[in-house]
């Protein structure tokens, strides 16, 4: 109930900064439009060949949206030695954890409300009903991409190269959850359901619950490192 | 709340910033810690508030170890890094009800008003901390840990950025926590004004504690160790 409370309260105070400072969303959402454009003019995409790239070219625009709001993603700690006030307080640090993977799910989340349907716009896809099942395995994506990119945001806090260095440590990282993401939605796009991918889906969810359960467990060591 | 440190040490790679320090402070002591810059000041307070792990040796609070506690002790600690610890896009009032909730407390919004009055920011509770100067931030700093009232209150350097009556604030902050039986330890260059206001001296060189003794009048021991430090004209 505390580790809640406090979860609740960091995120409430996360999302205040970002209402007032809109760096982050405004940064990822203009991004990863960008990004849209971008691939929809460099790439003509073959009907026979759209269940195959599509779901790649999606996740290559959310991992590059969602590495920049991660390099954003402590930068109020940073400022003015803030983190250290958190630190110093009878704090869970696993509710520091869960309210900074939540605060970047939610970026991540709004994001990827306008993207995915613009994706589909821009590359005239027809199955619009198949979105809410796509947007469901993405969901799960960006669990597993918000869990470890918050635990690889919080060790390369401290480098003085953070911003290259939080790719080049989370990417190898992140290979499984892209992966799963990827064979599942084009298990979708392909035959409208996951029964081919149902492997790949109990490996999304796997990786989520066990990153999810270690980021709590072990943010404390993470952070004051 | 009684400090015990056995041993204390901690190193940045080879370098030792602080080497066997023993201490043990008794409820109400008000410490003033002094030494030249480089001496591991900082470095002391930072591991008294847990955001710093000893290399060797132990720290204990009433009896607790503050390693091995460190959760459940750190409410019990304060740190006042002047003009720092607070978040710019968050409005005065804001800042103060986040930490106070963080802390488990939750003071009536008439208590809030009244600490800000008192420390003369009641007109600016809807400011963005970003818009305040770093003494007004120094203030609501003092403000914020009067809410919070730890049992040890660290700071580092508080007089840089006060006017004259932000560091009558200040004292009379820190005169009211000893006299409630915290433990107060003050790392500061005003020697002077550490020293009126202490009951025991602390002086590190070097990372090694050369000196540490209760206030007396006349004190030589102090004239003699102090000698190098003490500004032009002494106290």
């Amino acid at each position: 109930m505390i580790l809640l409370r406090q979860t609740l309260l960091l995120l409430w105070k996360d999302l205040l900064i970002e209402l007032r400072r809109r760096d982050s969303l405004l940064t990822m959402f203009f991004f990863g439009t960008l990004l849209l454009f971008v691939f929809h003019f460099a790439f003509d995409l073959p009907p026979d060949k759209i269940a195959e790239l599509a779901p790649a070219l999606l996740w290559l625009a959310f991992l590059f949206t969602g590495t920049l709001g991660l390099a954003q993603l402590f930068q109020a700690e940073r400022d003015h030695h803030c983190l250290d006030a958190l630190l110093l307080a009878p704090l869970d640090r696993g509710a520091l954890f869960l309210a900074k993977t939540g605060f970047n799910f939610i970026l991540m989340f709004v994001v990827e409300l306008v993207v995915i349907p613009l994706f589909w716009i821009l590359f005239n896809l027809s199955g619009w009903n198949l979105l809410p099942r796509l947007f469901l395995v993405t969901l799960l994506g960006t669990v597993g991409f918000c869990v470890l990119g918050t635990i690889t945001a919080a060790i390369t806090l401290r480098a003085r190269a953070r911003e290259l260095l939080l790719p080049l440590v989370m990417f190898p990282l992140m290979i499984p959850v892209i992966l799963a993401t990827i064979r599942c939605m084009e298990s979708i796009m392909r035959t409208g359901d996951l029964a081919e991918a149902m492997g790949w889906l109990r490996l999304l969810i796997g990786f989520d619950v066990i990153f999810l359960t270690l980021g709590v467990l072990l943010f404390d060591s993470v952070i004051e490192s | 709340m009684r400090l015990i440190v056995k041993q204390l040490a901690k190193a940045y790679g080879y370098l030792w910033a602080l080497r066997h320090l023993d201490l043990e402070l008794a409820p109400g002591e008000f410490i003033a810690l002094l030494g030249p810059n480089g001496a591991g000041k900082t470095t002391l307070l930072k591991l008294l508030a847990g955001l710093s792990t000893p290399s060797a040796g132990t720290i204990e609070l009433d009896g607790q170890s503050l390693c091995a506690n460190s959760a459940a002790l750190r409410g019990q600690i304060g740190l006042l890094a002047p003009a720092d610890h607070l978040y710019d896009q968050l409005t005065v009032i804001e800042n103060l009800q986040f930490f106070t909730a963080l802390y488990g407390k939750a003071p009536q919004e008439r208590a809030l008003v009244t600490i800000l009055e008192e420390v003369g920011l009641a007109a600016r509770a809807g400011e963005y901390v970003a818009n305040l100067s770093a003494g007004l931030k120094c203030r609501l700093s003092i403000a914020k840990w009067r809410l919070l009232d730890p049992g040890l209150l660290l700071l580092d350097e508080p007089y840089g950025v006060l006017d004259g009556s932000g560091i009558d604030l200040l004292e009379a902050f820190l005169r009211r926590q000893c006299a409630n039986g915290h433990i107060v330890i003050m790392a500061s260059h005003h020697v002077a004004r550490a020293v009126q206001l202490c009951s025991r001296v602390l002086l590190l060189h070097q990372g090694r504690l050369t000196f540490n003794e209760a206030k007396q009048s006349p004190w030589p021991s102090f004239d003699r160790a102090f000698g190098e430090f003490l500004p032009r004209g002494g106290l």
